[in-house]
């Protein structure tokens, strides 16, 4: 035990004293800190309501879209006078100044020479082309304007059977007092923090695990390891240099993400809880990242470790690691993707698997329903899995100690191990 | 202390590489482990150092089974290999406490070696800026900064010029004065003949020869003499002893100047002598034969052998 202390404090100190590990976590905490000031620092006008609204009736008719330089500039040809009001486009599209057309082909010459951003040819109440030079995922213009045509055909219909528009959508569209009380979780509140920390503990993993995996590379191509090997027990030089590597990730990420969570705590009246979604993250959620983040770290890393002495030279690292590799990519956006549906089968499947456990359970913790028991049984079967893992990689470890050459394949190693060779 | 390896075997793959080396050394006695490239001398040592496990056989230390973790053992291997980014200091004092010894005795060790070493210098310096002689010094120093009771070193010299040698040698002399047990694999003769007391000759992993060096010098000597004359060649020399003494004197060998012969059937030296005083040859050199390393490792490992591993 005093031989792994040795080793962990020896390879911890590798890393502190390593610049670009230091240069790194104080440069990107002190950025991310600094970003979390921003809106004690400069105006970026958050707080004050710019955003057009669309489609509602309570916006100032008046309202004169034209006053921002920048705003987006629409074109109408309109041949058969359908919009005899342009106030209802103005209303429905917000702040979009609207410039009428004389035709089709001067609309779209507009368009392609990028004066305007958009364009629609109306014919009638039931018939329009739209006309965009590039088309956005996001683009909306398509359906406001159908809303815009549907209002002025709801207009057209009152006027000529002697109804008074306002009073008819009242009745069609009462306003309704709603309020929600979750007593659960809002999904729509943790979605990002949720994502984010997969994210996170992905990086860190294939961050950590190529540089543990390396380690223990250059340490056969270096012929260090006969040395190691011979001074103290392979378990002891295993065990320190993963649990070293898993002490400088949980520094460096506690370093970056407390900076954030700490200076975004300062300054979240300024940011109007803007950013609540991403950094307002519960304590409950945080430690059972820490704990099923730490788990599945130390169960990939210890693979990560055996993956390395199954080569002697670090361009060869990536070929051993690959497999493990895929397994951690396939899992990343298997939780990703189903973070809509976090009490979905696939995600409750994973928060138990070892090899998913670390992000699928707390995202259930998170956004879903999950059960204390559920909890805790994921977490001993991420434990005693990980300790498993830790004794075959130390193994493995020991065995591909003089092993130079050529790499030795997972399977081989395996077998020598069950022969115990 | 006796340090004794009873009958090892190793077989990698379906390949056999040890057949049952045995060999036994005591506290303040070398041996040294000969044999060509392959012979098994480093698979040996890697069984002793618990780097690799035998098939079959038992090493033992005063009798008792040998735990490689309760003693203190200086291994040099011969795949030499530290830290290149690291400075001499921070890795010697690192391998010191890998090894058990407390952090202000392995930095105390660590610069006592560094100092007889001649390395003092250099302890602040990335090993990678030192030259491939000052690296070897490294790995010796490392070797020996916890104290070790048993000293493991495989081909210790090679890569060390003349004068870096003799530091080592100085090194080696005071480690078995000290009362230490020392094991080292080397090529070069004349190392071991200076240090071994014992010697074990292994050969495609068998121990061909093995014991005390000063009576396998003798029984190799035993009957044998060196002959050489002012007056006639080596070769007029041999076809003289070949037609004069034709039964009672073989000739087993020659250097340059010198034939070496072995007297049968009790032919004493006195008769031998009285041969060629009778025959008016003038006498240049004649005594006993003392073998050298050389000639017993050529004598058991063989002629051929001996050119490729020169090679």
């Amino acid at each position: 035990m005093k031989k792994f202390f040795v080793v962990l404090e020896y390879e911890l100190m590798n890393y502190l004293k390593n610049k670009s590990y230091m240069i790194t976590t104080i440069l990107v905490a002190l950025i991310a800190g600094l970003l979390m000031f921003l809106p004690n620092i400069i105006d970026l006008g958050i707080g004050e309501d710019d955003t057009p609204v669309s489609g509602g009736w309570e916006q100032d008719s008046d309202a004169d879209a034209s006053d921002s330089a920048d705003a987006e500039c629409m074109l109408l040809y309109d041949k058969n006078g359908v919009f005899s009001d342009m106030s209802v486009l103005q209303m429905v599209f917000g702040g979009v100044r609207w410039e009428k057309a004389d035709s089709v082909e001067a609309l779209k010459e507009k368009i392609e020479a990028r004066d305007a951003d958009a364009g629609f040819a109306v014919d009638s109440l039931n018939s329009f082309e739209y006309f965009v030079y590039n088309q956005s995922m996001m683009d909306m213009n398509q359906s406001l304007f159908e809303q815009a045509l549907g209002v002025m055909g709801q207009m057209k219909y009152c006027e000529e059977n002697g109804l008074d528009y306002e009073q008819v959508y009242n009745i069609f569209a009462p306003e309704i007092d709603a309020r929600v009380t979750v007593l659960g979780k809002n999904m729509a509140n943790n979605y990002w923090y949720c994502y984010g920390l997969v994210i996170v503990i992905f990086m860190i993993i294939i961050s950590y695990g190529v540089m543990v995996a390396t380690s223990v590379t250059q340490e056969k191509s270096n012929r260090t390891i006969e040395v190691l090997m011979t001074s103290t027990d392979p378990n002891s030089l295993f065990f320190g240099k993963v649990i070293a590597g898993a002490i400088a990730a949980l520094l460096q990420s506690g370093i970056v993400l407390g900076i954030i969570l700490g200076a975004y705590k300062l300054n979240q009246d300024a940011w109007g809880g803007m950013l609540d979604m991403v950094f307002d993250i519960p304590g409950n959620v945080l430690l059972t990242f820490a704990f099923f983040g730490l788990g599945g770290f130390l169960f990939y890393t210890f693979i990560y470790g055996a993956m390395g002495a199954l080569v002697s030279k670090t361009e060869d690292i990536n070929k051993a690691a690959g497999g493990i590799q895929m397994i951690i990519m396939i899992v990343y956006f298997a939780v990703l993707i189903q973070l809509m549906d976090v009490d979905g089968i696939v995600i409750k499947a994973a928060s138990f698997l070892p090899i998913s456990s670390y992000s699928a359970m707390f995202a259930r913790v998170a956004m879903g329903t999950v059960a204390a028991w559920e909890i805790v049984l994921s977490f001993v079967i991420l434990a005693v899995s990980t300790a498993v893992v830790g004794i075959i990689g130390s193994k493995i470890y020991r065995m591909g100690t003089l092993r130079y050459g050529n790499p030795i394949k997972l399977s081989s190693a395996l077998k020598n191990l069950r022969q115990g060779n | 202390m006796k340090l004794e390896v009873r009958n090892i075997t190793k077989k990698f793959g379906d390949t056999q590489v040890l057949h049952g080396i045995s060999f036994a050394v005591e506290s303040g006695r070398a041996l040294g482990l000969l044999g060509r490239n392959g012979a098994g001398k480093t698979t040996t040592i890697r069984i002793l150092m618990d780097v690799f496990h035998a098939n079959s056989g038992e090493v033992f230390l005063d009798g008792k089974k040998f735990n490689q973790r309760e003693h203190q053992i200086g291994y040099l291997p011969e795949e030499r290999g530290l830290y290149p980014k690291k400075t001499v200091f921070e890795q010697m004092v690192y391998l010191g406490r890998l090894r058990g010894i407390p952090k202000a005795k392995a930095a105390a060790n660590a610069r006592k070696w560094l100092d007889r070493l001649e390395m003092r210098e250099y302890e602040g310096r990335k090993l990678e800026t030192l030259s491939k002689g000052n690296q070897q010094k490294v790995q010796l120093a490392s070797t020996l900064v916890c104290d070790p009771q048993i000293i493991i070193l495989d081909e210790p010299f090679s890569g060390l010029d003349p004068v870096n040698s003799q530091i080592l040698q100085s090194v080696v002399r005071e480690m078995i004065d000290e009362d230490k047990i020392v094991i080292f694999s080397s090529h070069q003769m004349s190392y071991v003949e200076e240090f071994c007391e014992d010697i074990a000759i292994i050969n495609k992993g068998e121990v061909v020869l093995s014991g005390d060096l000063a009576d396998i010098k003798k029984r190799f000597g035993e009957n044998q003499i060196v002959l050489s004359a002012a007056d006639r060649s080596l070769d007029m020399l041999s076809s003289f002893l070949a037609e004069k003494m034709p039964d009672r004197l073989q000739i087993t060998g020659r250097t340059r100047d010198e034939l070496i012969l072995r007297s049968l059937k009790n032919t004493s030296r006195r008769e031998i002598l009285e041969c060629l005083l009778a025959n008016n040859i003038e006498i240049e050199h004649f005594e006993s034969y003392k073998p050298s390393l050389n000639d017993i490792f050529v004598s058991e490992v063989g002629e051929e052998e001996k050119k490729e591993e020169l090679a």
